[in-house]
């Protein structure tokens, strides 16, 4: 579902560009409060010592639980991208392959999935030139954003009422056909294709190529999932 | 989690192996409604997940898929070690 320069209007592609970028440093900062930590240094007064302390000052450092968590995100990263890589055969000559937003959300929280979607995006991108450059933006809000807030607040939704499993399923087909209708509508507001045309053509595809998201997400969140969900 | 590695590995091996070459959703969509043409394709170090001087060989997708794991993982493990060094004294706190 990456999409590649051309299929988009420029004015889309740069407004999309400068949306994903506002709303990945915003995930960015949420991540880097969540890892760190802010270490009181103890500013004792010129007076004299005994005094102790007199201000605190502090600084942000990484956390032990911080690392861990940054290393967790490569790993979640890296499971994604070899994943993607993956094409399955879907119906009449097409393929399909993971999104992994419901797999990165659920495992390390939205603003962190969103992180480590992104970070794949862009080295597919640069590297491998999937998707392209001009059309990154389109492709994180897609895939990265929608794919991590939209479905994760369905799967916290639906955890209310049913099981694990079928909450991921259901979320993980959704992200799949969210990003889809995005897709669709950037694709049709930019005059490359009429709309109706894109959209129904789009869903229809994607309909099915969610059902082996679904099936894949609640693999890979059975074996790589450390404990309870929080 | 430590799994997590070795499993995009074998996956990235399999990928290079069993793949579908079949155009995916996207491709698909615009191939039947005719715009596909509009796509405009550009260089990159390993374009279409092949290493250049290796051709389009299944070991050429395979090392590519394996350059793509490390790149990722060694971005957040760089981040990881920059963060660490820059705090000086890593803190303890959890």
């Amino acid at each position: 579902m990456h999409i590649p320069d051309g299929f988009l209007d420029p004015k889309m592609s740069s407004g999309l560009l400068g949306a994903a970028a506002a709303i990945l440093g915003y995930c960015l900062a949420k991540v880097m409060r969540a890892v760190t930590a802010v270490v009181p240094q103890r500013v004792l007064a010129a007076v004299g010592n005994s005094l102790g302390n007199v201000s605190m000052a502090g600084r942000r450092v990484l956390t032990k639980v911080g690392e861990e968590k940054l290393l967790q995100m490569g790993t979640v990263a890296s499971i994604i991208f070899a994943v993607q890589m993956f094409n399955f055969p879907v119906n009449s000559g097409t393929s399909g392959h993971l999104v992994g937003g419901v797999f990165a959300a659920v495992l390390l929280g939205p603003f962190a999935g969103a992180v480590v979607l992104s970070v794949v995006l862009v080295v597919q991108s640069l590297f491998f030139a999937d998707g392209g450059l001009m059309a990154l933006g389109a492709n994180i809000i897609n895939m990265a954003v929608i794919g991590s807030f939209g479905s994760y607040y369905i799967y916290v939704g639906l955890k209310i009422q049913f099981n694990e499993a079928i909450c991921v399923a259901i979320a993980a087909w959704f992200s799949v056909i969210l990003a889809a209708f995005a897709c669709a509508v950037e694709i049709g507001l930019s005059g490359t294709i009429g709309l109706r045309d894109v959209f129904a053509a789009m869903v229809k595809v994607h309909a099915v190529i969610g059902i082996a998201e679904a099936a894949i997400t609640v693999f890979l969140i059975r074996v790589f999932r450390p404990g309870e969900p929080s | 989690m430590k799994k997590g590695l070795p499993f995009s590995i074998a996956v990235v091996v399999l990928a290079g192996a069993f793949a579908s070459q079949n155009p995916d959703g996207l491709e698909k969509v615009a191939e039947i409604l005719g715009f596909a043409g509009k796509a405009t394709n550009r260089w990159a170090i390993m374009f279409a997940y092949r290493i250049h001087f290796l051709g389009t060989t299944k070991f050429s997708a395979i090392l590519a898929g394996i350059c793509g794991v490390g790149i990722i993982y060694g971005l957040f493990w760089v981040c990881a070690g920059v963060f660490s060094r820059l705090a000086g004294k890593k803190s303890t706190v959890a």
